[in-house]
């Protein structure tokens, strides 16, 4: 197990990045190419071996490692480590990134015409970034990945996107960089806090775990309003996600599957790891609030997606739609509807990939996005309609499909809520529950309009997926089906930690 | 003989400089046009000497001279230090500068010089005459520097800058008369002393304030901060390096010290500088976004890296000086990065404005990286030193008290405009474009180069291991 390093796994794709502007790739794209997606996968199988030997049940951190340098950690006089570790769901979370990005790689064949040297190494940066935020084991460490993040997936979306790119990756920057700039203003405060009350600096996730519930409880909640300003940005959260369809619509193929599928998800890694883990007192304080904004989430973006007129901010907005649910089942405090929730991340992260490269390959091939110019599509195309099937009725929850393995459990969980004593969280649930109908809408329209109906003139001439799409997409619903018949495989292996949560937060 | 042991023991970086620009002046007049380029060597062997002879000067226990107006502690080493070992690299930027007027190379460099023997003995201060005097020493020297340039654009920041100078000078004489008036001297420890069993009238804290805005007009921040722009875009780019740097540092050593001593005991004095460094993050960080000029938006962003530090030395504790010791320690590096990147531009024959930046990341890979990292640096972001500096020096803010809070948000909420701008810069350089030629920068700024590969890698360093350097700060603030 002595090969099982998480510096390594962190790491390992920045050296990648480095090398692929050595003098052997030249500019041989597809000699980089073939590079990337083997290292890529190389990288997914190693991730793979650290879920092999990790055990669910063990206490504390699993493979922790620390850096230092000449003795001395990062910035010592502050007390913080360069400190990284995996638990249930940080291994999670680096499976999936690891996943998304090996398909990401393959799927960008047909979408990247220029620049490649620079694509593919700012593509494993972005997975460094991705990976140091889910393993970090500090606070301060977590936020400087978070922030590292924002360098490559502004160029990203930037450099090789659509027309108004440029502008769009611009506003997901600064919505970002705002959002987290009073992430790292609680995370000085609990900082100071922390030392104010023991006198020692750290920012040690679990040496902070352990007091900050003793910290007068109004601070609590002003760090846990923070530090969620922070994560809502990211999630999105309703009145702070206007920059995500405007980057998803931008943003080229691969670009999009991450976005959607692992940088959305950060947002409830962080809600987790600091506002549930750390602060659970001021969570509950604030539980009432967020699940009204989780439910003015999951209904307002169903509509508005309804309303779109455009694929890929329907696929968008959905996307935001299903975060709520996450959301919700986060705030309903019952270990059913958590657990869901996390699983809903993990459903979601591939879902939502798998329909942007659906969205990808129709519009390389047809140079539109508007439902209104596409149809029947299915005549021509069976390959990619067959998969849009599954991927449509995975996102709309379809039992034995991935997609309805989480939203049940989220809406079975907070049914059952201990809140209820509190709050009317069964009307919620039922509420919620409107987002199965509204989702069918929006989806068998996009899949009805897309595909059957009728067949335009100019489009007999498609051709069909090809082999490096069929890849991705068939991993994609091979997951989704398999998981959605087996989903206690991946739920057993964060339930141990969800449950310690949930003991402090009752 | 107590003169000369004063001199020996606290002032021999200074003589030596003292000498060399003596050295400079007698060569000009003596020496062939032809041996133009000495002048840098000897100007570089003055900085040298000077360097090596600041280990050599009594810090512990602290040496005062000259009746205690001179001053020698960690302190001022410190920053004796930094102010060298940055004007060592300055010079070596000069070098387009002095081409253009080989006759003067030898006045260029002693009045380059005039200007860091200024800064030095600003650094040592103990009272407000000798710190008045260096100052003007340090301003005089500029107006000669800035003006160095052919340009008429450099005329008239020369002028801008010598009026507003002057207003700034008379705020600050004002401020101190009526200190003098208050307590009969001059000297930092005894009105600190005098404060001990008097308590400070709301005269005192206008006297504290007016000194305080004095000051403010060479840290580029508000009620003194027009002239920035213009002057920087004026003048020559290895002046303006200069300007950015020398000076702001040496201000920030002497308000600092003020503010730990002598102006101590007004609140409203450390309110009003909060009040000041916040209006300028806004004013600088929303001017700059409109900017096309790359010299007036590097203007912009010193003066909002001034108004961070500026906020953090205006609550004083020995905490928030390590940070703003570490902060202008980082920022000295970023910014002659910056303004070394510019200089290769403009040897190269690009002007200063944004758009010539096309093409860059294509054509010149590793000249983009280094740029972009050194932006990137002044932005904040991580892996660089200017994420650590921000980070540290916002740390230090939250614990001075939560009254300061909500400052500390609008002063943050700017710091996201900020970003746009650098971001901008960063990107435009990978933008492709076909209108502008791909020009490969051509290799005779060999030595602009050079400094700016290095600064960008002192600023990836300090941002992955900064621990030895801010236990070095915090050993500094310490012993203050």
């Amino acid at each position: 197990m002595n090969f099982l390093s998480v510096l390594v796994l962190i790491f390992s794709p920045l050296v990648a990045s480095g090398l692929i502007f050595t003098s052997f790739f030249k500019n041989n794209e597809v000699r980089i190419r073939r590079f990337s997606k083997t290292f890529a996968g190389l990288h997914f199988l190693y991730t793979l071996m650290f879920l092999v030997f990790f055990n669910p049940q063990a206490e504390g951190i699993s493979y922790y490692k620390e850096i230092t340098f000449f003795g001395s950690g990062w910035i010592e006089p502050l007390g913080l480590k360069l400190a990284f570790g995996l638990d249930g769901l940080a291994l999670l979370m680096v499976i999936l990134t690891s996943l998304i990005v090996f398909l990401a790689l393959i799927a960008s064949k047909s979408n990247i015409k220029q620049k490649h040297k620079f694509y593919y190494s700012l593509i494993f940066l972005l997975q460094t970034a991705v990976l140091g935020v889910f393993c970090a084991r500090d606070m301060f460490v977590f936020f400087m990945f978070w922030e590292l993040e924002l360098i490559p997936m502004y160029f990203l979306i930037g450099q090789w996107g659509d027309a108004k790119a440029k502008s769009s990756a611009m506003k997901f920057v600064l919505y970002t960089f705002f959002g987290s700039l009073f992430m790292l203003l609680g995370i000085l405060l609990l900082h100071f806090y922390y030392f104010a009350t023991y006198g020692v600096m750290t920012g040690d996730f679990s040496s902070i775990l352990v007091s900050a519930p003793e910290f007068p409880l109004a601070l609590q909640v002003l760090i846990s309003i923070l530090f969620l300003i922070g994560f809502a940005v990211k999630l999105p959260l309703v009145p702070l996600h206007t920059w995500l369809p405007d980057a998803h619509v931008d943003a080229p193929t691969p670009v999009s599957m991450i976005l959607a599928a692992v940088l959305l998800k950060m947002g409830a890694f962080g809600i987790i790891r600091f506002n549930m883990q750390m602060l659970p007192d001021a969570f509950k304080v604030l539980v009432p609030a967020l699940l009204i904004m989780a439910l003015i989430n999951i209904i307002y973006t169903a509509f508005i997606a309804y309303s779109q007129t455009d694929l890929k901010r329907v696929v968008a907005y959905s996307s935001i739609s299903h975060m709520g649910i996450v959301l919700f089942g986060l705030c309903s405090l019952n270990l059913m509807s958590f657990s869901g929730a996390v699983f809903q991340m993990l459903s979601h992260g591939l879902i939502s990939a798998g329909l942007f490269m659906v969205v990808g390959i129709i519009y390389i091939r047809t140079k539109t996005r508007q439902i209104s110019e596409l149809g029947g599509l299915a005549a021509v195309m069976p390959r990619l309609a067959g998969f849009s099937i599954i991927l449509t009725l995975a996102a709309v929850g379809l039992p034995l499909l991935m997609g309805f393995v989480g939203e049940f459990m989220v809406f079975l969980g907070s049914f059952n809520s201990a809140l209820d004593d509190i709050l009317p969280i069964k009307l919620y649930t039922l509420i919620a529950v409107l987002i199965l109908v509204l989702s069918v809408c929006y989806m068998l329209r996009l899949l009805h309009e897309t595909f059957y109906s009728n067949l335009l003139e100019k489009w007999h001439n498609l051709k069909d997926i090809m082999m490096h799409e069929f890849t991705v997409l068939s991993i994609i619903s091979f997951c989704i089906v398999v998981f959605g018949v087996f989903p206690m495989f991946i739920i057993n292996i964060v339930q141990p930690l969800l449950t310690g949560i949930l003991e402090f937060l009752r | 003989m107590e003169f000369f042991n004063n001199i020996l023991n606290t002032m021999l970086p200074e003589i030596a400089i003292l000498l060399f620009i003596f050295i400079l002046i007698i060569l000009s007049m003596t020496l062939d046009l032809k041996h133009y380029k000495l002048a840098k060597w000897i100007t570089l062997l003055g900085i040298f000497t000077a360097t090596a002879l600041c280990t050599k000067i009594q810090v512990e226990p602290i040496a005062y001279g000259f009746k205690d107006t001179f001053i020698s502690d960690y302190y001022t080493l410190f920053f004796k230090f930094v102010l060298l070992i940055a004007s060592f690299i300055i010079v070596f930027l000069t070098k387009k500068a002095i081409t253009s007027r080989r006759d003067n190379a030898f006045q260029f460099n002693a009045i380059l010089l005039t200007a860091i023997l200024g800064a030095l003995i600003l650094v040592s201060a103990n009272d407000f005459l000798t710190m008045f005097i260096s100052m003007e020493t340090l301003g005089f020297a500029t107006f000669f520097l800035l003006a160095f340039d052919k340009g008429y654009k450099s005329k008239e920041a020369t002028f801008k800058y010598i009026l507003i100078s002057a207003v700034a000078t008379a705020v600050f004489l004002f401020g101190v008369s009526y200190i003098y008036g208050l307590t009969g001297t001059v000297n930092f420890s005894k009105i600190y002393e005098y404060f001990l069993d008097v308590d400070p009238t709301l005269l005192y804290s206008m006297a504290t304030i007016f000194i305080a805005s004095g000051l403010c007009f060479k840290l580029g921040v508000i009620p003194f901060a027009n002239w920035i722009l213009d002057v920087y875009e004026g003048a020559d780019t290895s002046v303006v390096t200069f300007v950015s740097i020398i000076p702001k540092v040496a201000m920030f050593s002497i308000l600092s010290r003020l503010l730990v001593f002598a102006m101590s005991y007004s609140f409203e004095l450390t309110f009003t500088l909060v009040v000041i460094s916040v209006m300028t993050a806004l004013w600088a960080n929303t001017l700059a976004i409109r900017q096309t000029n790359i010299k007036r938006l590097l203007a912009c962003s010193s003066s909002a890296n001034a108004a961070y530090v500026l906020f953090a030395a205006s609550l004083v504790s020995v905490f928030n000086l390590s940070t703003v010791l570490f902060y202008l320690v980082a920022y000295v590096f970023m910014n002659i990065g910056v303004f070394s990147a510019v200089i290769i531009l403009e040897n190269s024959q690009f002007s200063n404005r944004l758009y010539e930046f096309k093409n860059f990341a294509y054509t010149n890979p590793i000249f983009t990286l280094c740029f972009s990292i050194c932006i990137l640096g002044l932005a904040g972001f991580p892996i660089t030193s200017g994420f650590v500096s921000k980070l540290y020096l916002f740390s230090a803010i939250i614990r001075s008290g939560l009254v300061f809070l909500p400052f500390l948000i609008i002063m943050m909420l700017t710091i996201v405009a900020s970003v746009f701008y650098y971001l901008t810069v960063v990107r435009l350089m990978f933008d492709k474009s076909d209108k502008v030629e791909s020009e490969v920068i051509p290799h005779k700024t060999s030595s602009a180069i050079v400094i700016l590969y290095f600064c960008a890698l002192i600023t990836v360093i300090m941002g992955i291991f900064p621990s030895k350097v801010i236990e070095l700060c915090q050993f500094i603030a310490y012993n203050v």
